[in-house]
């Protein structure tokens, strides 16, 4: 599918040029290495955070801190952010019009951006990931870190289960940047393709800390998104996450489902 | 692919909830002509394009594209068009050529387009290519999206009030264009609601009113229809001139305003009621052609209440 490939490479070149998209970047790229700066300048810790007591003892332990504060509402911001951007700019700048009379079909046009959307999203969490993985190594080491389970986890096992941890996060973060993109097809709007996933993410996250109904709970983005802490047990549970797994899929493809459809049908006449 | 028209509508139809923005119309352009679609505001122009460039699906009927279904080919049937609906829209935030870049890739994933620095010489862009369209003037805008539609090198040209907004130059510099490339062989669809600008430019005009068409055919039978002017009158009696024309045979829409009379009238209409005037005393201050014939036609054929007179 050439044109779809055509579309991916077009989206990125139009991402690139945006200057609050590289800023944002910087932001990703920089506020790890502030965060931990900061912790060891203190002589508190957020020992109210999974694994913020640690912070000092083990360089693992920023990556797992970030990554904790970012399942909260920074992955779904960011997810919304970029994916809810691609397909509402369009509108906010009325091109539909002008990109859709060339030699591009709807479904090429959508899967493209979809494509370009989900990819930078991914690029947007491997960047948060590594570079606070990197802050945590270079400004407090790579010592053993002491895992959830109370047990301590030697240095080569912790990086992999760090790296792991982080990359099965991306799932539920997809399924933030499809809702992101249903609503902004749905509502033509940029304003609301940003809030209302992010406002989802924050509901559900009340759900959970008001500790409601199992059932519920399970079907849940959140689920998904805090699953990697079994991996840090000993023993390892990887239940939540297999779960998980499925939730953020249906997630996933209800949304783009509803998404396609809606893109297929759409009248083009603002602009 | 010969006798295809380059666009044939059928029954075509569009309605966006009470309004029936096109209404069963029936049009066909033959190709190779500059053809003008010709109505006032509101007459279902800009939906009809839409429609043709399958950004909007129709309600019923269908469009054809050099003999291909729009909405059965999408993209395919679309490959010959180029052209632009309402005024042209572009990233702001990326140049002209960034522009025309991306939308080079769109029409040919693979590279290997048209020339980029032809079509901008072409809009007489040249010179403010790398700047982005955010800083363009309006009239760069509209002469950029002419530049984006012959990019695609297309057989048809779509172009929905390509003047709207320009200053008296530019209108000039956009006709000349547009005719210069229907005099290159690519079949021209212009809308406008500017009679003069259909007649410098096209050699067929379709008259739209309230989503149908009124008219269809040559600039040339067009002509013919076209006998009467409209006029205004002041005199130094209004009121005793009213009563006079009232009188007088061959003078159509005849009302009293502010600024005199206005009536529309053939030419020996307008001569036997100066002798009147005369004969009656009444001293003519003014006498003047308010439209040209077209536009008076023009005006006669999308104002009326009676039913289309094709
Ligand atoms: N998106 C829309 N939603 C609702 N009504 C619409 C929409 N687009 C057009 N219409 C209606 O359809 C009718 C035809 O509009 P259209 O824009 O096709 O006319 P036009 O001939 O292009 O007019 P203009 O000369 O003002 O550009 C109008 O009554 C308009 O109000
Ligand atoms: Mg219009």
């Amino acid at each position: 599918m050439s044109s779809t490939t055509a579309v991916f490479r077009v989206e990125w070149r139009k991402l690139a040029a945006q200057p609050r998209l590289r800023a944002g970047f910087a932001v990703l790229l920089i506020a790890p290495w502030l965060f931990i700066a900061l912790v060891l300048h203190q002589d508190r810790l957020p020992v109210e955070t999974l694994y913020g007591r640690y912070l000092k003892d083990s360089g693992f332990a920023t990556p797992l801190v970030v990554l904790v504060f970012s399942t909260q509402w920074i992955f779904p911001l960011i997810a919304s952010l970029i994916s809810g951007d691609v397909f509402s700019s369009e509108d906010a700048h009325g091109t539909w019009k002008t990109v859709l009379t060339r030699s591009v079909s709807r479904g090429e046009m959508f899967w493209g951006k979809v494509a370009a959307a989900f990819t930078a999203t991914v690029a947007a969490v491997v960047v948060l990931g590594t570079s606070a993985t990197l802050a945590g190594v270079a400004l407090v080491g790579s010592q053993p870190l002491v895992n959830v389970g109370g047990v301590l986890v030697p240095a080569r096992s912790a990086l992999g289960h760090v790296a792991l941890s982080w990359l099965v996060v991306l799932p539920p973060v997809l399924a933030f940047a499809a809702l992101a993109i249903a609503v902004s097809i749905l509502t033509r709007s940029s304003v609301l393709g940003v809030l209302v996933p992010v406002v989802i993410g924050l509901v559900m996250q009340m759900y959970v800390f008001l500790n409601a109904w199992d059932t519920v709970r399970h079907v849940l983005l959140n689920s998904p998104m805090n699953a990697w802490r079994g991996l840090f047990d000993t023993p390892a549970y990887t239940d939540p996450l297999e779960r998980g797994l499925l939730v953020a899929l249906a997630y996933l493809a209800a949304s783009i489902a509803i998404s396609l459809i809606a893109f297929h049908r759409r009248d083009i006449t603002g602009g | 692919m010969d006798g295809e028209p380059a666009v044939r509508a059928r029954g075509l139809t569009k309605r966006y909830g009470d309004v029936t923005a096109v209404d069963a119309m029936e049009l066909d352009v033959p190709v190779g002509v500059a053809f003008g679609l010709l109505g006032p505001n509101g007459a279902g122009k800009t939906t009809f394009m839409r429609m043709l460039f399958g950004l909007v699906r129709p309600d019923a009927g269908s469009v054809e594209v050099f003999g291909r279904n729009v909405a059965d080919h999408g993209v395919a049937a679309l490959a010959p068009v180029a052209g632009f609906v309402e005024s042209p829209r572009f990233y702001p935030y990326l140049s002209g050529r960034a522009n025309l870049e991306v939308l080079a890739r769109l029409d040919q994933p693979y590279g290997d387009g048209p020339d980029i620095d032809l079509v901008l010489e072409t809009v007489d862009l040249t010179d403010r290519q790398r700047s982005r369209v955010r800083e363009y003037s309006y009239g760069m805008v509209q002469r950029l999206g002419v530049a984006a539609a012959l990019l695609r090198n297309p057989q048809l040209l779509v172009v929905d009030e390509p003047t709207n907004g320009l200053d008296p130059a530019g209108i000039r510099d956009m006709r000349e264009l547009i005719a210069r490339l229907a005099g290159s062989g690519i079949t021209v669809l212009l809308s406008s609601h500017n009679m003069l600008e259909v007649e410098q430019v096209c050699d067929r005009v379709a008259i739209m009113r309230r989503g149908g068409i009124a008219f269809d055919g040559s600039i040339t039978d067009l002509r013919a229809m076209a006998d009467d002017v409209g006029y205004r009158l002041t005199t130094e009696d209004d009121r005793r001139a009213l009563e006079l024309c009232e009188h007088t045979p061959g003078l159509h829409r005849l009302e009293l305003g502010l600024d005199g009379l206005r009536f529309e009238a053939s030419q020996s209409a307008v001569e036997d009621l100066t002798r009147r005037l005369g004969a009656a005393g009444i001293g003519t201050r003014e006498l003047a052609a308010r439209t040209t014939a077209l536009e008076t036609l023009f005006f006669r054929l999308t104002e009326s209440r009676s039913e289309v007179l094709m």
